[in-house]
C-alpha cells in the first residue's frame, strides 16, 4: 500500500498548505522520486514549479510510445490542416475509363470504383475524419467523464438519478437514434445543409448519444477512487467537494477513460461513414476515410485496395493516438510511478 | 442419384444454417423424372405478398408472381417482348364514335372448378374491383370507364387533412354491359385509343361465382382460369401452384408443378441456386453484382434483359435557374452515359436515347433525346456559357434507402468535370421523404427519378410525367404542344396511329429536355442448371409458362 500513502502525504500536504498547494504537493511529489534519479542540470527552482502536467511531461519526453504517436499525429494534423501540399491533385476528379485500376505509378494508391485517384483522396479525406473523430471523442469524453465523476464522487440518489438517465441513452440504438436526431436537425432545410453544419451536427450526435459509455467507466473508477484514504482525508481537512473531485479523484480516474477515448475515435470515424451512407451525414463533395471505407465494400474481393489504403490510414491515426493515450495516461497515473 | 433435399428458409435467423446447408449439398440435385412434379416441384424465389390473393386488391410484384400464371384476361403481355396480344378476348372492336369496345370472347374456357368463363364473370369483377365500398386497390385501373365516378367517387382529401368521400352513388359502371354469355361491351368516359392494350394488366381479369360466394374461402384457395392453378399454401413460407391441363390458351406452360419459396434474403437464395437448391432466382445479391462476378459464376444461367422503365434526372422547372433550356441541355450533354453504364454498371444497364425505354413495344423510341443524350465536352460547355454560366453549387438529390449512391456520384463528377461548377449530392433519407419533397416542389437541383411502365405503350412513360396535369409530373413541365399531342394520340383512331402521335409528342421533349433520361437497368436473375429454359418478365416477375425441365440425366 506505498501508493495509498504516498497520495495521501500529497494531500496532507495539499491540505497543510493552504495557498501554496502546487508549490507543496510538488516537493511531497519530487521529494519521493528526485532522489533516485538526480539531476543535477535541472535548477532547483524549475523543479519547484513542476506540477502534476509538468511530472507527466518529463516523463513523457523520455518515452518513445509518446515520441512516435506525436510524430504521426502531428504528421496527420499537416495533412489535414494543408492538404493540398502532399497532394496537389484534385480529390474528385474523375475519369471513368481507370475504374478500378491497381497501383501503379501514376496512383500509388490506384483508382476507385468510378476511376479517382485513391491517394489524393486519402489525404484529402483525412481532413474531416480527423476533425470529426477528434472532436466526437472530446465531446463525449467530456461529457461522459464529468457526468460519471459526479455520480461516482456522490452516489445515493445523484447516483441512481444521472446512472437511469445514461441508461436512457445507452438503450437508443445508435442508428436510430442518430436518425431522430439528425431528421430533427435537418427538417425544414431545403437541399443539402452546409459542411460546417452538417460536421457540427454528426459530432453533436455522436457526442448526445455515445457519452454513456465513458459516463460508466469514470463513475466505476471515481467510486473506486472517492474510497481511498487521501479523499476521505482530504474530506477531514475540510477541502471542498469542487476540490477533491477535480484535485484528487479526477486524475485517479483518467486512465481507463483515456483507453476508451482512443478506442472510441476509430469507431467514431466509421460511425460518420454509416450516417453519410444513411443521407445523414457529410456528403459529395466533402471526401472522407469513412466514407470511402464504406463506398468500397462491395468490391471487397475484386478492388481490395480501394478498401486497404483508406482502412489503413484510420488504423494507423487509430494506433497513433492509443500509443499517445497509452504514454500519457502512464505518465498520468501516480500509481504507475 | 440423389435425392434433392428441400430447403425452406422462412427467418433471417435461418440463413447461415441454410447457407451451410446449401453448400453441403456439393453439386446440388440432378434431374429426375420427377422432376417438375408434385414430389420434386421446381422451386422459385420468392416473398409474402403484401396484400391478398385477389387480382384487383394485389398490386405488388410477388402477388402478380402468382396471380399472373393463375389468372388470363382478356388481353396478355408477352413475357419475353412485352407485345400485348389478345388471350381471352376473341376480338375487340372500337365502334365509330372511338368510345365503345364490343369485345367477343373465346368458347369453351373454364375455371378451375369447371364454372365456363362468361362476358358476366368479366363485368362483375370489374365492377367488384372498381366500387369504392370494395376498397380495392387497383380501383384506379377501371377510371376510364363510363360510370367509374359513380361507384368510386373522388377523394376529397386535401389540405385540412382526409374527409370522409361521398357515398358512391351506383354499385355498378354504366359502361359495362352483358350482351350474351360470350359478348360484352365496354364504353369509355372519352376516347381512348390504348385502352385495348391496358386491359392486359393483372386487375383487368375475370372472377368466378365462387369469389362471390364465399369471399373468404376464395382468398384461401383462389380460383382463376390461368395456366397454372393453386395447389397449396403455408403463409410466410410457400406456395404451390400445379399446372392446369385443360386450359385453352397458348401460353400453357409445360412443368407439372411450380413452388414458390419465401425467401427474406437475396443472399440465402443466391447460395441456393447455386446449388441447385432453388431453380429460379430474380434478384442478385449486391455482393455478387461487384464487377460482374455473378456472370462469372452463372455463366449461361444468368438472365440480363432490359426493364420496361428508365431512370431520369428531373430537372425542377419550378425554380428560376433551371426554366433556361440551355441550362438543361448543357447539363445532358456533360453526362456520359455511355462510362457511366460500363464501368459502374458493368455494362448491365443500357444508355438512354429518349425518355421511352429502349425496344419498347409500340413504336421503338429512335432517340427523341437526340444530340442531346450524346456526351459532348466542347457543346455542353457552349450551352452552359450561352445560358450565362452557373452560380453557386449544382446539388443532385436522390433516396439513400435505394442503391443509387455509386452512379449518381459518377454523374455528379461527370457534370462537374466536364462544366467546370460546383456540384454536390443530397442524399435524402427515405424514399418516403423523398416523394415528399418532389410532391411539394421542394427540390432545389436535378434530382433522380425512376418509371417502370405499367402497360406496353409509350403513354405510359409521357403522360403521368410531362403533361401539365400528369399525376406524376415532378418537373413543373408544362407545353401546350405536349399536351395536344398526348391528347390527340388518346383519340387516335387506331393503335398504330397512336403510338406514332406519342413518339411525336417524345420528340417535342427532345427539344424542351424537361428532364434528362439516363439509363435502362438490366432485370437481373438466374436458373438453375435443372431448368432447360426460363425467363423473367420485364417487371423482373419469373414467367412460369416459359419454364422448361432439362432432359434427365444431364
Amino acid at each position: 500500500m506505498t501508493n495509498a500513502g504516498e497520495g495521501q502525504q500529497r494531500i496532507l500536504a495539499a491540505g497543510a498548505y493552504a495557498e501554496g498547494e502546487i508549490e507543496a504537493r510538488q516537493q511531497g511529489e519530487s521529494g519521493d522520486e528526485l532522489p533516485g534519479t538526480p539531476e543535477p542540470h535541472q535548477p532547483p527552482k524549475q523543479e519547484k514549479q513542476r506540477g502534476l502536467w509538468g511530472d507527466a511531461w518529463l516523463e513523457l519526453r523520455r518515452k518513445p510510445l509518446f515520441i512516435i504517436g506525436s510524430v504521426i499525429i502531428l504528421l496527420l494534423v499537416a495533412i489535414s490542416i494543408f492538404p493540398g501540399f502532399f497532394a496537389p491533385g484534385d480529390p474528385n476528379a474523375q475519369n471513368l475509363t481507370l475504374a478500378r485500376q491497381g497501383p501503379s505509378a501514376d496512383a500509388p494508391f490506384g483508382y476507385d470504383s468510378i476511376g479517382r485517384d485513391i491517394y489524393t483522396r486519402v489525404i484529402h479525406g483525412a481532413r474531416a475524419s480527423i476533425v470529426v473523430g477528434v472532436l466526437a471523442t472530446l465531446l463525449t469524453v467530456a461529457i461522459g467523464s464529468l457526468v460519471g465523476l459526479f455520480a461516482g464522487y456522490f452516489g445515493g440518489k445523484t447516483d441512481s438519478f444521472l446512472a437511469r438517465f445514461a441508461e436512457i441513452f445507452l438503450g437508443l440504438p445508435f442508428v436510430l437514434g442518430a436518425i431522430v436526431i439528425l431528421s430533427v436537425f435537418n427538417a425544414g432545410i431545403q437541399g443539402a445543409p452546409g459542411t460546417i453544419r452538417i460536421m457540427l451536427q454528426v459530432i453533436l450526435t455522436i457526442g448526445v448519444l455515445a457519452w454513456p459509455i465513458s459516463m460508466r467507466i469514470m463513475r466505476s473508477a471515481a467510486i473506486a477512487a472517492k474510497q481511498q484514504d487521501y479523499v476521505n482525508a482530504a474530506k477531514a481537512l475540510g477541502a471542498s467537494h469542487t476540490r477533491i473531485i477535480f484535485k484528487h479523484v479526477l486524475p485517479n480516474c483518467l486512465a481507463p477513460v483515456m483507453v476508451y477515448a482512443t478506442i472510441a475515435l476509430g469507431q467514431f470515424v466509421g460511425l460518420e461513414a454509416t450516417l453519410s451512407y444513411l443521407g445523414l451525414g457529410l456528403q459529395y463533395p466533402v471526401v472522407s476515410w469513412g466514407m470511402m471505407i464504406s463506398d468500397s465494400q462491395q468490391y471487397i474481393i475484386s478492388t481490395p485496395h480501394m478498401l486497404l489504403f483508406p482502412a489503413g490510414f484510420l488504423v494507423i491515426t487509430v494506433l497513433a493516438f492509443v500509443m499517445l493515450g497509452d504514454a500519457v495516461r502512464d505518465a498520468l497515473d501516480p500509481k504507475q510511478r | 442419384m440423389r435425392k434433392r433435399r428441400m430447403v425452406a428458409p422462412v427467418a433471417a435467423s435461418l440463413s447461415a444454417v441454410l447457407l451451410a446447408a446449401g453448400c453441403g449439398g456439393g453439386g446440388g440435385s440432378a434431374v429426375t423424372e420427377a422432376t417438375g412434379t408434385l414430389e420434386d416441384p421446381i422451386t422459385v424465389q420468392w416473398g409474402e405478398p403484401q396484400s391478398e390473393l385477389v387480382p384487383t386488391n394485389s398490386n405488388d410484384t410477388f402477388g402478380s408472381q402468382v396471380l399472373n400464371p393463375m389468372f388470363t384476361g382478356l388481353v396478355e403481355y408477352d413475357p419475353k417482348s412485352f407485345e400485348p396480344k389478345n388471350a381471352m378476348a376473341k376480338s375487340i372492336e372500337l365502334s365509330d364514335d372511338k368510345k365503345t369496345y364490343t369485345v367477343k370472347l373465346k368458347q369453351g374456357w373454364k375455371f378451375h372448378n369447371g364454372e365456363e368463363v362468361t362476358a358476366d364473370n368479366f363485368v362483375r369483377a370489374w365492377n367488384y374491383g372498381a366500387y369504392a365500398g370494395n376498397a380495392q386497390q387497383n380501383a384506379d385501373m377501371f377510371n376510364a370507364i363510363q360510370g367509374y365516378d359513380a361507384v368510386h367517387p373522388a377523394d376529397p382529401d386535401g389540405e385540412e387533412g382526409p374527409k370522409k368521400p361521398p357515398e358512391p352513388s351506383a354499385e355498378k359502371m354504366s359502361g359495362l354491359k352483358v350482351v350474351d354469355d360470350h359478348t360484352f361491351k365496354i364504353t369509355l368516359k372519352k376516347p381512348f385509343s390504348v385502352f385495348p392494350t391496358k386491359i392486359g394488366y393483372q386487375a383487368f381479369v375475370p372472377l368466378p361465382d365462387a369469389f362471390f360466394e364465399n369471399k373468404e374461402k376464395f382468398r384461401k384457395n383462389p380460383i382463376g382460369n390461368g395456366p397454372y392453378k393453386f395447389e397449396s399454401r403455408t403463409p410466410q413460407q410457400s406456395l404451390t401452384l400445379t399446372r392446369y391441363k385443360d386450359y385453352q390458351g397458348d401460353d400453357a406452360g409445360s412443368v407439372d408443378a411450380v413452388k414458390m419459396v419465401v425467401y427474406n434474403k437475396a443472399q440465402t437464395a443466391y447460395q441456393d441456386l447455386k446449388s441447385d437448391n432453388l431453380d429460379v432466382i430474380n434478384t442478385i445479391p449486391t455482393s455478387a453484382l461487384a464487377d460482374n462476378r455473378w456472370k462469372d459464376e452463372l455463366g449461361e444461367r444468368a438472365i440480363s434483359k432490359p426493364r420496361m422503365g428508365i431512370t431520369v434526372l428531373n430537372l425542377p422547372m419550378y425554380k428560376e435557374k433551371f426554366k433556361n433550356p440551355d441550362l438543361r441541355k448543357a447539363l445532358s450533354l456533360a453526362i456520359d452515359r455511355e462510362k457511366i453504364v460500363k464501368q459502374v454498371f458493368n455494362g448491365e444497364a443500357t444508355a438512354a436515347t429518349g425518355w421511352i425505354a429502349p425496344d419498347f413495344p409500340g413504336g421503338p423510341d429512335k432517340g427523341s433525346c437526340g444530340e442531346w443524350c450524346n456526351y459532348d465536352k466542347a457543346k455542353a460547355k457552349e450551352h452552359l456559357k450561352k445560358a450565362g454560366g452557373f452560380d453557386g453549387q449544382l446539388t443532385l438529390s436522390y433516396n439513400a434507402d435505394g442503391a443509387h449512391k455509386q452512379w449518381i456520384t459518377a454523374v455528379a463528377g461527370s457534370i462537374r468535370d466536364t462544366l467546370g461548377i460546383k456540384v454536390g449530392l443530397n442524399a435524402v433519407p427515405t424514399f418516403g421523404t423523398y416523394q415528399d419533397q418532389m410532391d411539394n416542389n421542394e427540390m432545389t437541383g436535378p434530382f433522380r427519378y425512376g418509371w417502370v411502365a405499367d402497360y406496353p405503350t409509350p403513354r405510359t412513360f409521357l403522360k403521368p410525367l410531362y403533361t401539365t396535369s400528369g399525376s406524376a409530373n415532378n418537373t413543373g413541365y408544362s407545353s401546350e404542344k405536349f399536351d395536344n399531342l398526348i391528347a390527340e394520340a388518346d383519340q387516335a383512331a387506331t393503335v398504330d396511329k397512336a403510338n406514332q402521335l406519342y413518339n411525336q409528342a417524345a420528340s417535342q421533349l427532345g427539344k424542351d429536355v424537361p428532364s434528362i433520361p439516363l439509363f435502362t437497368n438490366a432485370v437481373k436473375g438466374a436458373t438453375s442448371n435443372r431448368l432447360a429454359e426460363g425467363t423473367l418478365n420485364s417487371r423482373t416477375v419469373p414467367a412460369i409458362t416459359t419454364f422448361k425441365v432439362a432432359q434427365a440425366g444431364e
